[in-house]
């Protein structure tokens, strides 16, 4: 006959398996990254009598973790998305906030032109003066104050890829820890434990919000880890630690780089946290940088014309109104040359808002965008005809080794340097520079006006008279005649006069420096009308249009950063609920296998009990 | 399907924050009332509300120019609208000087009257704003434009101040002394009559005009002639080069006109035969010349002659076209202040319109939004007890 009790007994240790693995399962319920682990059970393999055959019990063959490669590769890349969405949301929300804030640019500008029409209304009045000086400077400290949050968030997002890569580095290095005890565990005992595969999953999913990574699981039960672009991070045992280097251009901007101090991987980092770091400083912040700089060279170079087209109080050409950097340039630290490179904007109309690079071949220069578009350069590049494209001239000095290369940022300091040049409120040019008068027999159409052409010209404010010996001959004071050309302005002294209509043999215009006209507005009203003057994209865009433009880039940004944590969220919590549906711990579930094993286990003690009776009864029967 | 435990926590949990960010946000617009609260809540309306804000800070201030510009207008108006009634007092002492029942000595109190007057008229000239800028010295504010010697001389310019009313409309707040007080053109505007001074009959030349200069524009050449009287009642027109261009007669009981080319001068009294009176284009003479000239025929010694009144007749016409330039002026001001009232109101309609699309864009619909909380909190309290319920229900709970 079978062993009753060693049957029992069977069915009694079954029991307990069970029991302690529904209570591990009921302790980590709220582990996170725990798989909730399942008994499998077997018969054993029956006694054979003749005929037939009798059960002898049940064998316990395996506690194993319940547990999808499926639904898990999806967690883990719907964690890189969400790792990334939420980055971006909150790295995009911070930017909103600043451009929400006080500092309003529209507001500044507004506030500044205001004053500058309220001194139109009271040229000669110094308050009227004095307040456009200080409105002036509340513009300026708003430009700066923008670019200084900018440059915060910069300086913000420099110390999170440090942190990042960091915590990047410590992860990986114990998911090659992890895959060594794995893999020693599968060496001795075929199958690795549950709760070591459960904790490396737990630090891949981590990893995975930090950075994009594709997973390979190889035949030894350990994984090979890559970030997206094909970056070792794990191999086997092995951990790549991933580093940091300052820009070949920019020792202030940190690149993410490859094991070893290899290549810059920067721009090949997609999901995770780092992927949005990266992407968010070169796809929204640097744009938002250079817009704002791009706004503040258009200030400034059409206020400070219209100002060096008046006078001031005493008489003087208008000076320079505001102060913004034009380009600057970097040479790569990777130079072996003694090459230079210098940039000016030559046109602002045409300066797009992108940067360069300049590189040298050894024979010749060639301009790419920071895109990888080539540019094409006009001119030879020295200083009597330089390299011209995009609205910038360049000048290179000669030294240059092939290879060499250097960054053209045309924008990127302007708003952080923007600040008023002029601090008397005398200086300001609010009165026409000449008094242009017809003679009193002029008989012709022509009307005349003057501007400044060249306000350096010592001879600028001389009365001159032009008197005209036909339509299209005239002679300036007395001097040789010279011809006329209709539409073409008669440039002499450093003044340019433009003559509406025909002029007749006889007429004559007279041109004097608008003295003592401390009323005079007329400046100040084209200096008015700057507010609304198209600079920018080909003459286009005002300063308040950059502004507006600027805040519907970062706007759209944040938008698009918070509907993508929307959707990033959504994929996450299904991939995390079907994956849980798989591998998460359900109390209800759990108690009722308690029950089922608590049965099953008073079930096989009652077996054994019986079995005992029996035994009992049978030495009764040989006893009495 | 089944579903894991702290899953089922995690849910709830997640919705219940979901449904607290989306009150907070409630929260944030209904303390705002304002539906973009940062860029990216629309970025496409956040971008247009800047435009809009621009728009009306520019309306606001096209509408403090145009209050600073009347401001100037009416200081201006009511100035020339001194000036204007000194002149009037002119014109009527003229008229009492010019009665032939003055004497010499009442005649020399009126001049000491007119005397005072061209003072005062003077001082209206270089009158100063609240800011003390000359109204009248064009773009020299700060010059004193009309300095009396022996002459009144302009130091000011001929500039004038503009202001921005609106997009595109420029409108001038102030007009040059020069072209107010010092270019007025002589006689009746197109030319002057002057006696010579040989005169020796008691032919006055009266009122002077242009005849239909719509008929025929082109009868007056704006050339120098001269009527030339060879008897007490026949006269001559001549040209500078002394050719008689016409002839006819004159009859000195009864005076009248002569007319050629357009031009028609009258008379009165009984000429000499070689009495001559010069017609030339009008000239330029500013109002304190007129004043002086006035002053001094009226001081002449043994005046009332014919020579006197035709100096008073002359400078009579010159007076009036002082007067007309005043008048004209505060013509202009009228028509400028009009365009500024004009201009505002279309300010203010535009601004009210900006406020309403600016609004449209930025500002909460309150009704969505206090019912969308409504919802919310609905939705959240839905959300709470839906948790309670189901971690209250554990199968636990009956295995005791």
């Amino acid at each position: 006959m079978a062993d009753m009790l060693s049957t029992g007994v069977s069915g009694l240790l079954a029991s307990q398996i069970g029991l302690s693995t529904v209570s591990h399962n009921v302790a980590n319920v709220n582990t996170d990254g725990y798989s909730r682990q399942v008994v499998s059970f077997g018969a054993r393999l029956p006694e054979g009598q003749a005929g037939y055959y009798v059960g002898t019990g049940v064998n316990t063959v395996a506690v194993q973790r319940a547990y999808s490669e499926f639904l898990n590769s999806s967690l883990w890349s719907a964690s890189s998305g969400q790792g990334r969405a939420s980055t971006m949301a909150s790295l995009t929300s911070q930017l909103n906030n600043q451009l929400a804030g006080s500092s309003n640019l529209q507001t500044s500008l507004d506030s500044f032109y205001g004053a500058v029409q309220d001194m139109a209304n009271a040229p000669s009045d110094a308050a009227s003066r004095q307040v456009l000086l200080a409105r002036a400077g509340g513009l300026a400290t708003t430009f700066r104050a923008l670019s200084g949050q900018f440059s915060q968030l910069s300086g913000q997002i420099q110390q999170q890829v440090r942190d990042t890569v960091d915590a990047i580095n410590v992860d990986t290095q114990s998911i090659a820890k992890l895959n060594e005890k794995i893999r020693s565990f599968s060496s001795t005992d075929g199958m690795p434990p549950a709760d070591l595969l459960d904790q490396r999953d737990a630090l891949v999913k981590k990893l995975a919000g930090e950075v994009g990574i594709s997973v390979v699981p190889q035949n030894d039960n350990t994984i090979s880890v890559f970030a997206g672009n094909g970056q070792a991070l794990v191999t086997g045992t092995e951990a790549h630690a991933l580093g940091t280097a300052p820009n070949v251009y920019d020792a202030t901007r940190v690149e993410v780089v490859g094991a070893g101090g290899g290549n810059v991987i920067s721009g090949r980092i997609g999901g995770g946290a780092l992927g949005a770091l990266l992407d968010f400083r070169s796809n929204v912040l640097d744009p938002a940088q250079i817009q704002l700089g791009r706004a503040a060279q258009a200030l400034a170079s059409a206020f400070n014309a219209q100002h060096a087209q008046g006078v001031d109080l005493h008489g003087d050409v208008g000076g320079q109104f505001f102060a913004a950097a034009g380009p600057s340039v970097q040479g790569a630290s990777t130079n072996t040359g003694s090459g230079t490179v210098s940039a000016s904007i030559t046109d602002i109309g045409a300066l797009p808002a992108k940067e360069y690079v300049l590189s040298f071949d050894g024979t010749a220069w060639s301009m790419r965008d920071t895109s990888g578009n080539p540019v094409a350069l006009a001119g030879s590049g020295t200083s009597a005809d330089p390299f011209t494209a995009a609205g910038l001239s360049l000048v290179v000095g000669g030294g240059a080794s092939a290879g060499d290369s250097f960054r053209v940022q045309p924008s990127r300091d302007a708003a952080a340097s923007f600040a008023v040049s002029i601090d008397q409120p005398d200086k300001i040019a609010a009165a026409a520079p000449f008094v242009v008068a017809a003679g009193a027999g002029n008989t012709g159409t022509a009307t005349a006006r003057a501007s400044i052409a060249d306000g350096s010209d010592p001879a600028l404010f001389n009365a001159s008279s032009i008197v005209f010996s036909s339509p299209t001959t005239y002679s300036i004071d007395g001097g040789p005649a010279q011809t006329f050309t209709p539409g073409q302005p008669i440039v002499h002294n450093g003044w340019s006069m433009q003559l509406d209509g025909a002029p007749q043999a006889g007429d004559s215009f007279g041109i004097k420096p608008n003295s003592n006209a401390q009323g005079d507005n007329a400046n100040a009203l084209m200096l008015g009308k700057v507010a609304d003057l198209g600079v920018l994209d080909g003459g286009v865009t005002s300063t308040g249009r950059a502004y507006s433009q600027l805040v519907g880039q970062v706007g759209s940004a944040g938008a698009l950063a918070k509907d993508e944590l929307t959707t990033q969220t959504a994929v996450y919590n299904q991939a995390l609920g079907a994956q849980q549906s798989v591998s998460g711990v359900n109390l209800d579930e759990e108690a009722a296998n308690l029950v089922r094993y608590q049965q099953a286990y008073q079930a096989s003690a009652q077996v054994i009990s019986t079995a005992n009776s029996i035994f009992n009864a049978l030495l009764g029967a040989v006893r009495s | 399907m089944r579903v894991s435990t702290s899953w089922i926590q995690q849910q709830s949990v997640g919705s219940m924050m979901n449904r607290q960010s989306d009150l907070s946000d409630l929260n944030t617009q209904l303390s705002t009332g304002k539906r973009i609260n940062q860029p990216s809540d629309d970025p496409v309306g956040a971008a247009r509300a800047l435009d809009m804000s621009h728009l009306i800070a520019d309306a606001a201030q096209y509408q403090r120019n145009i209050t600073s510009a009347n401001a100037r207008l009416g200081l201006e108006e009511q100035t020339l609208a001194n000036s204007g009634n000194v002149l009037q007092r002119v014109r009527t002492l003229l008229l009492q000087a010019a009665n032939g029942s003055q004497t010499d000595g009442s005649r020399s109190d009126i001049a000491a009257e007119l005397s005072q007057l061209r003072g005062q008229l003077l001082g209206q000239a270089n009158s100063t704003d609240g800011q003390g800028e000359y109204i009248f010295a064009g773009n020299r504010t700060g010059t004193q434009p009309f300095v009396s010697g022996d002459s009144v001389s302009y130091l000011g310019d001929d500039g004038q101040r503009m202001v921005a009313a609106g997009p595109g409309l420029q409108v001038a707040t102030g007009d040059a002394g020069s072209a107010v007080f010092m270019d007025i053109p002589t006689g009746n505007g197109t030319f002057a009559v002057s006696a010579a001074a040989a005169n020796t009959g008691s032919m006055v030349a009266g009122a002077s005009s242009v005849a239909d200069p719509l008929a025929n524009p082109s009868a007056w050449d704006g050339g120098a002639y001269s009527i030339v009287f060879t008897a007490a009642d026949a006269y001559e027109v001549r040209d500078a080069g002394g050719a008689v261009l016409d002839s006819g007669s004159y009859d000195p009981a009864k005076g009248g006109s002569v007319t050629f080319r357009g031009a028609q001068v009258a008379f009165s009294g009984t000429p000499d035969a070689g009495d001559t009176f010069a017609l030339g284009a009008s000239g330029k003479q500013d109002v304190f010349t007129t004043l002086d000239n006035i002053i001094k025929t009226l001081r002449t010694p043994n005046g009332g002659d014919a020579a006197m009144q035709n100096a008073l007749n002359t400078q009579f016409a010159n007076l009036d076209q002082a007067l007309d330039s005043i008048t004209r002026t505060r013509g202009m001001i009228g028509a400028r202040m009009n365009a500024l009232d004009q201009q505002g109101a279309l300010n203010d309609d535009l601004t009210l319109q900006y406020k309403t699309s600016l609004s449209d864009v930025q500002d909460l619909n309150y009704y969505d939004a206090i019912s969308q909380l409504g919802a919310q909190t609905t939705a959240l309290q839905a959300a709470q007890q839906t948790f309670t319920k189901i971690q209250g229900s554990k199968l636990f709970d009956y295995l005791r």
